[in-house]
Parts: structure tokens; C-alpha cells; sequence
């Protein structure tokens, strides 16, 4: 079984979730598998304005540890992380990093802030 | 959480028998020209999300977005059976594909049908700029006739100098795009805005990548 702790800067407490990579999707957006799949299919709310389609950075996670056990990033998705808040070097985006090892142990932080509501002096 | 508005349908305007605009009245929202809003749709017991990129400017009251229907899709189908005054709740606006000053190059616009949507307010805004900078869209349909906006497009290229678009027919876009800016000439400083759906937006991006623009200078949205 896979595992990935997930602690939330928001002050939640934390939560662990136990699930077997091969049982994915766990529900419908993201791709399968992928830490959004998994979290939203245990029910552990990540936000995804785009509907987990690689389009924004709403699903921005922190991988603390077994960063190495998901998928490698793609062009698309680090082009969107560019302009994540609160950028790190082990930052993914949910919906697209995918959960490849039945053994693996991760641990994911759900930043407090996303790229929401923000607009910028220009936007009347 | 995010923040949830509730609209009700103001107007529909059909493009095509598969494809319309849906005008959002209500809250007023303020975006960034290219942005999107986020659609929860009440369908088969639960709320489904569906992004939609704004095709109206932030300066207008309705928040107008441009769908087609998407064979076997869920989110289409139920869209498009709205009638006007149906409520509809969304978060946003959303998005980093965006573009709201004045260019600072040459910059060309790729839109591939219903793409054109995100596009529209970002032309609207780099034209109100005044630029002296050329503004070019490339916009692929399968025929001149299912352009969208094609009558205010038209209008746009006469009245301004600086811009000229051009009909590629479907599945032309990448032959058109590597004949015009990377084949054409060695000029590597012009900034790429693309949006379509499917594997010709990240075509398009490794294209120009790959020809020697600056990742930065290409900026894509692929639905």
C-alpha cells in the first residue's frame, strides 16, 4: 500500500491515507492516480479550479518527502508552476503528479495561499 | 474554499447548432483579459467542475463564455440546456494565461475554435493600448464561415493598422505557424499566445520552443 501524510498549512489537522495505486481513479478529476485523485477520493478537499486539467495552479502541493516516487513533470506543468505562489523546489502540481510506486511513502503540503481571486491593478 | 458567485443566464447567442455563447448576468467579477471562471454543475447527483475561459472584457457587465458541446462530455450537454434566467454558480476568475498591458514585441495570437474565447479580451486589450507593435491571430476553423466573432474580427483588422488575422483551415495551424514565424524569417523576439483544445497547443509550444523563441514568449492554454 502507498501513503502519503498530508498536512495542511491552514492549521488542519493532519491526515494520512493509506490506498493502493493500482484501485486508481478514486473519482474524476486529474489524472488517475495523481496526488489530486487521491486526495479528493479520500475525501481531503484540494482546490482545482480548472477542473484538473493542467491549467492553472490551484492544486499547487509541497512534496516534503518521496518526491521520487511520482511521475516526472512535463513542460506543461512546470510552465504553470513558474507562476505558482510560494514556489519551491519540490513544488508539483496535484493533478498531474501521479503516484507510480505501490510502496510509496510521501509526505504533501497543501499551501495556505493559491493564485485565486488575485487581479492586478490593470483588470478594470 | 473558494469563493462562489451565482449568475443567472442573461442571453444565449448561437454561433453554430453545436456552439454558443452564454451571457453571465449578476455578480461583477473582475478578471484579467485571458482568465477563466470555474463552473459547478449539478449533474448525475453531483457538482461537477468544469473551467471556462471569459470571452467578453472586463469592461462589459455580462461575463460571456463560448462552448461547444463535447460528444460524450457532461458539462457541455448540460450547459448548453440551459434556458436564459437558469442559475449558475462559479468560482473565479482563475488563470494565468493572460495578458493585460501593452505588448512589448510583435505578438501573435494561435486559436483553435472555441479558443479564440480567452484570446478575444486579450486582443480587445492590446489593441486599446495602442501598440505600435504588430498584432497578428491566427485563428484555425474547419471553414471561414465557423470563425467565431468573425464579423467584429473583420471590423477590428479594418480599423486598425497594427492588426491583421488570417483563416487557417483545420488541421493547418502548425504547417501555417512554421511557414510565418519559423521558417519565415530569423526573427526570435516575437511573444506567441496560443489556445485550443487538445495535442496542437503543446505542438504549437515545442514548435517555437524548439525554433529558438524564449520559453516565456510563448504562452499556451490547452483545454
Amino acid at each position: 500500500m502507498a501513503r502519503i501524510r498530508v498536512i495542511f498549512e491552514s492549521g488542519e489537522p493532519e491526515r494520512v491515507i493509506e490506498f493502493d495505486p493500482a484501485r486508481a481513479p478514486f473519482q474524476h478529476d486529474g489524472k488517475p492516480g495523481s496526488i489530486l485523485d487521491v486526495l479528493l477520493g479520500h475525501g481531503i478537499h484540494l482546490e482545482h479550479a480548472c477542473g484538473g486539467n493542467c491549467a492553472c495552479t490551484t492544486c499547487h502541493v509541497i512534496v516534503k518527502a518521496g518526491g521520487t516516487k511520482l511521475s516526472a513533470s512535463e513542460d506543461s506543468e512546470e510552465d504553470l508552476l513558474d507562476k505558482a505562489p510560494g514556489l519551491t523546489p519540490t513544488s508539483r502540481l496535484g493533478c498531474q503528479a501521479v503516484v507510480e510506486d505501490p510502496d510509496a511513502e510521501l509526505v504533501v503540503v497543501i499551501p495556505r495561499y493559491t493564485i485565486n481571486q488575485i487581479v492586478s491593478e490593470h483588470g478594470a | 474554499m473558494a469563493l462562489e458567485h451565482e449568475a443567472r443566464i442573461a442571453r444565449i447567442v448561437e454561433h453554430a447548432p453545436d456552439t454558443r455563447s452564454l451571457f453571465l448576468g449578476g455578480p461583477r467579477i473582475a478578471f484579467r483579459p485571458g482568465q477563466f471562471i470555474s463552473c459547478l454543475l449539478p449533474v448525475g447527483g453531483e457538482t461537477l467542475i468544469r473551467p471556462y475561459s471569459i470571452a467578453s472584457s472586463p469592461e462589459e457587465d455580462d461575463l460571456e463564455i463560448c462552448l461547444n458541446l463535447v460528444p460524450g462530455g457532461l458539462g457541455s450537454p448540460y450547459l448548453l440546456s440551459l434556458p436564459v434566467g437558469a442559475p449558475l454558480r462559479f468560482t473565479g476568475p482563475w488563470g494565468t494565461f493572460v495578458l493585460d498591458r501593452a505588448p512589448e514585441a510583435e505578438t501573435v495570437f494561435v486559436a483553435e475554435g472555441t479558443g479564440i474565447a480567452p484570446i478575444r479580451p486579450m486582443l480587445r486589450r492590446a489593441l486599446a493600448t495602442a501598440t505600435r507593435h504588430p498584432l497578428r491571430l491566427l485563428y484555425g476553423a474547419e471553414s471561414r464561415e465557423r470563425l467565431l466573432y468573425r464579423t467584429e474580427l473583420e471590423a477590428m483588422a479594418r480599423e486598425h493598422a497594427a492588426f491583421r488575422f488570417a483563416h487557417v483551415p483545420g488541421g493547418q495551424l502548425r504547417d501555417e505557424v512554421a511557414r510565418r514565424w519559423v521558417d519565415g524569417d530569423a526573427d526570435r523576439s516575437r511573444r506567441f499566445f496560443i489556445c485550443g483544445v487538445g495535442a496542437i497547443v503543446p505542438a504549437l509550444r515545442d514548435l517555437l520552443r524548439g525554433a529558438g523563441y524564449e520559453r516565456r514568449a510563448v504562452q499556451y492554454e490547452k483545454w
